[in-house]
């Protein structure tokens, strides 16, 4: 029978589930907001994948994102991996003679350096998260814009506005004053647009010389104006791969195939049964120090599967 | 008589020191509990705003030390280890900070400035107030001093042999750890060994089985060697130390990687870290920044460090792979 690798990434505003088969074809994929549900939606998404796909046997499955360590447990993954290797694996394959990748997600944005097919260098955003995705979100909710019309309006603009991208209340406050100077939503939005890509060139490229070849990925390369703030900005064309949303997921189902192949274990997936099981997540203070840390307690069937939260490891140890 | 000492800043430095020079003068050393998320809570909300982190800890561990019933909480002002070269600022200002915190702590306080030559800083004319308050003979202070200068040169010599001062202050049989590939830390004592306030990073480090090298574990004329290559030094003792040591683990084969941890709104790490991304960049060395500040949750350190150990794995793999296909 043959054989695919699942691929979840668990990030901050989305959850991305894949397949692939041997040769990295996507099989199925899905990209769903995370509502503050990632179990359930995990298991709703896992469910999907295994309708369309019942006749194929799992070989693999790898967790990334924020949220990789819980949902690996439950799922029972071979691999757990960060993001960064795990979008960077994704566009080698697509793009082996990628250069640059530009990744801009729900709650941080990335910058990877790719020499001769191996990452050499990367940034991740430090303390603040204006140059992301949650930023356009919240001011195109300001303006009474879909995020999904963001990209297109921004392009009628006719004049340039400069709108400071440094910190998301001063972006609001110089919209607010713009927008009473007369410019027009589109100008707006594509002020934002480049504030975005202004912000992280300060942020995360810091100086470095950029190289093409240039991929932009994550949610945000579907705003084709930020895309195009980033051409005006390296003075080169940006490739948008093809499944530019879901990189990071293909990316460590990837992983988890290599790793299989690798060691020739079978695969530890706790099986599509998890999706059938109830899980229950609730939290408490543990008081045995003063660290008082929040422990959360996962339950499946009513049975505490793992903890975490901890940093003694008094709980997180005791669920095997 | 109670003396305690807050285990923050430069406890890591001068534990051993101040323990036995207490101790020797015949009085108890208390130290204030590992730092937690009530003491960084508190120190937090009584220090000054605008000051970092590790300063805010410090204010909590002062706190903390007070439900201990010590009598005095020995604050020393360190201004200088060198001549010509300072402390950072807050370093000097630190015991007038304590102070400012309500009104009747400062008859709790303990202190004198710190004026020396080196980093040894058993030199007796920093310490004679001790004279007068704790009521000490010469004589004794000077056998006080002769005796802590011994713990403490024995403490940096172990600690100099690549074992951590975590291993060396808390356990009798301290060990050290190896790993597949070696990482530089650049980072002050109060941050690479205060394991609440950097989410245990060294244990991270351990779990990822990797070798941690920091400046403290380096011979100081390997750091001066270093300086001297600079056409001036910074203003601040424990930065130019850093500034050496990344230097020299640019230049050395068996470091894979730096790592610079830094507290949000550090003035002399701002400084700092330009030189060690232009320079570790010419060296062919990865680099990458590590901030820490009032946050306590640990992901963003864990994703950071274990991309960061990727890559390097990934360089050193593929140099091996070559290395075997010339063969």
């Amino acid at each position: 029978m043959e054989k695919i690798y699942i691929g979840v990434d668990v990030g901050s505003v989305s959850i991305k589930v894949v397949a692939i088969d041997e040769n990295n074809e996507v099989l199925f994929n899905s990209y769903v907001r995370n509502v503050g549900q990632p179990i359930d939606t995990v298991k709703d998404e896992l469910a999907k994948l295994h309708n369309e796909l019942a006749t194929k046997e799992i070989g693999g499955v790898g967790v990334t994102g924020s949220g990789r360590q819980l949902l690996g447990y439950i799922l029972g993954a071979d691999v757990i991996k960060n993001e960064i290797t795990a979008h960077a694996t994704a566009t080698l394959q697509f793009h082996p003679d990628v250069s640059t990748i530009f990744e801009i997600g729900g709650q941080d944005s990335k910058l990877i350096i790719i020499n001769d097919g191996t990452i050499t260098d990367f940034a991740m955003n430090t303390v603040c998260a204006a140059g992301t995705g949650s930023f356009l979100d919240h001011q195109a909710q300001r303006l009474g814009i879909k995020i999904e019309e963001f990209g297109e309006i921004a392009l009628t603009a006719k004049r340039d506005v400069r709108i400071a991208g440094r910190c998301t209340v001063f972006a609001e406050s110089d919209m607010i004053s713009k927008q009473q100077y007369g410019f027009s939503k589109a100008e707006i939005l594509k002020g934002l647009s480049k504030a975005l890509v202004r912000n992280y060139m300060n942020n995360l490229v810091r100086g470095r010389k950029l190289k093409p070849v240039f991929v932009f990925q994550g949610g945000v390369a579907a705003n084709i104006a930020i895309k195009k703030a980033f051409e005006e900005e390296v003075g080169h064309e940006v490739i948008v791969p093809k499944h530019y949303d879901i990189m990071g997921a293909i990316g460590i189902a990837m992983l988890a195939k290599d790793e299989m192949k690798r060691t020739g274990n079978s695969t530890k997936f706790k099986g599509f049964e998890v999706s059938e099981e109830k899980f229950e997540t609730t939290s408490f203070i543990c008081k045995a120090c003063p660290n008082e840390c929040e422990i959360i307690q996962i339950k499946a069937n009513g049975k505490v599967i793992a903890m975490t939260g901890d940093r003694c490891g008094r709980y997180s140890n005791s669920v095997i | 008589m109670k003396i305690g000492i807050p285990k923050a800043l430069m406890y890591y430095f001068y534990y051993p020191f101040w323990k036995t020079l207490f101790e020797s003068l015949g009085f108890e050393v208390v130290t204030s509990d590992d730092t937690s998320k009530s003491i960084l809570d508190i120190g937090v909300k009584e220090a000054v705003a605008e000051i970092c982190v590790p300063m805010k800890v410090y204010t909590g561990h002062v706190l903390n030390l007070l439900d201990k019933s010590v009598d005095y909480i020995y604050i020393p002002r360190f201004v200088s280890l060198r001549k010509g070269i300072f402390m950072c600022p807050k370093f000097m200002g630190l015991p007038d900070m304590i102070k400012g915190l309500f009104d009747g702590i400062e008859n709790k306080i303990l202190t004198h400035n710190i004026v020396s030559k080196s980093t040894d800083i058993s030199e007796f004319h920093n310490y004679t107030v001790f004279i007068d308050k704790l009521g000490v003979s010469r004589k004794d202070l000077k056998n006080a001093l002769k005796k802590a200068r011994d713990k403490w040169l024995e403490f940096r010599t172990l600690n100099k042999q690549g074992y951590d001062i975590n291993e060396l202050l808390t356990s009798d049989k301290p060990k050290k750890y190896e790993g597949d590939i070696t990482i530089g830390l650049i980072g002050y004592v109060y941050n690479v060994y205060d394991r609440f306030v950097n989410m245990d990073l060294l244990n991270v480090f351990r779990k990822l089985n990797i070798k941690v090298v920091t400046f403290d574990m380096m011979e100081e004329r390997i750091i001066q060697r270093q300086l001297k290559k600079f056409k001036k030094n910074m203003f601040w003792e424990f930065t130019n130390m850093l500034l050496g040591t990344a230097y020299e683990f640019m230049e050395r084969d068996d470091i894979d990687g730096i790592i610079h941890i830094t507290a949000f709104g550090c003035g002399p790490d701002s400084i700092v870290e330009p030189f060690l991304t232009i320079d570790s960049e010419k060296h062919k060395k990865p680099f990458m920044t590590l901030r820490i500040d009032e946050q306590t949750g640990e992901s963003h350190v864990i994703t950071r460090v274990e991309a960061f150990t990727d890559l390097i794995r990934i360089k050193k793999y593929k140099a091996e792979k070559t290395v075997e296909g010339v063969i």
